[in-house]
């Protein structure tokens, strides 16, 4: 059966050292650094961390 | 922003410590996880000494945020100078 959940084979992780069924979240590095004052208003001074909701009232746009 | 075109206002000072603060904050959950981080660090030691600075100037001109930045030079106790917070302080 066609399996539609499975991600493109580009996408699959190298197997040796990730075990399936186990998350995995990237570590972060220190590079550039919003302004105090959009940092402030962004609620983070990482841009890579400013992930505003763009969905409403609990759905995509 | 230099230092002293912070002091335009009250609220200015104000704002201006709630930036460098939560820049200061941000940087302190990064290292958390970053202990070594050199840039982060440097970060870091730069926003935390631009906050103690401002919170010394506001309570030099105006009253304590914290006890610990109260300023000893009126000879006495000013901590509760400031309006409380049902007063409109901060």
């Amino acid at each position: 059966m066609q399996n539609y959940y499975h991600p493109a084979p580009s996408r699959t992780i190298p197997a040796p050292d990730y075990p399936v069924a186990m998350a995995y979240v990237p570590w972060q590095h220190f590079s550039d650094t919003y302004e105090p004052d959009k940092a402030l208003q962004c609620g983070t001074i990482f841009p890579e961390l400013n992930k505003p909701f763009l969905g409403r009232k609990g759905c995509r746009l | 922003m230099t230092a002293n075109s912070r002091y335009k206002s009250k609220a200015a000072l104000l704002h201006w410590i709630n930036m460098v603060s939560f820049a200061a904050d941000d940087a302190a959950l990064y290292l958390d996880t970053h202990p070594q981080d050199q840039e982060a660090l440097a970060y870091f030691a730069n926003y935390s000494g631009l906050r103690r600075q401002a919170m010394e100037d506001f309570a030099e001109a105006f009253y304590p945020l914290t006890r610990d930045a109260s300023q000893n030079s009126r000879q006495q106790w000013d901590w509760g100078a400031g309006p409380l917070p049902w007063e409109g302080g901060c």
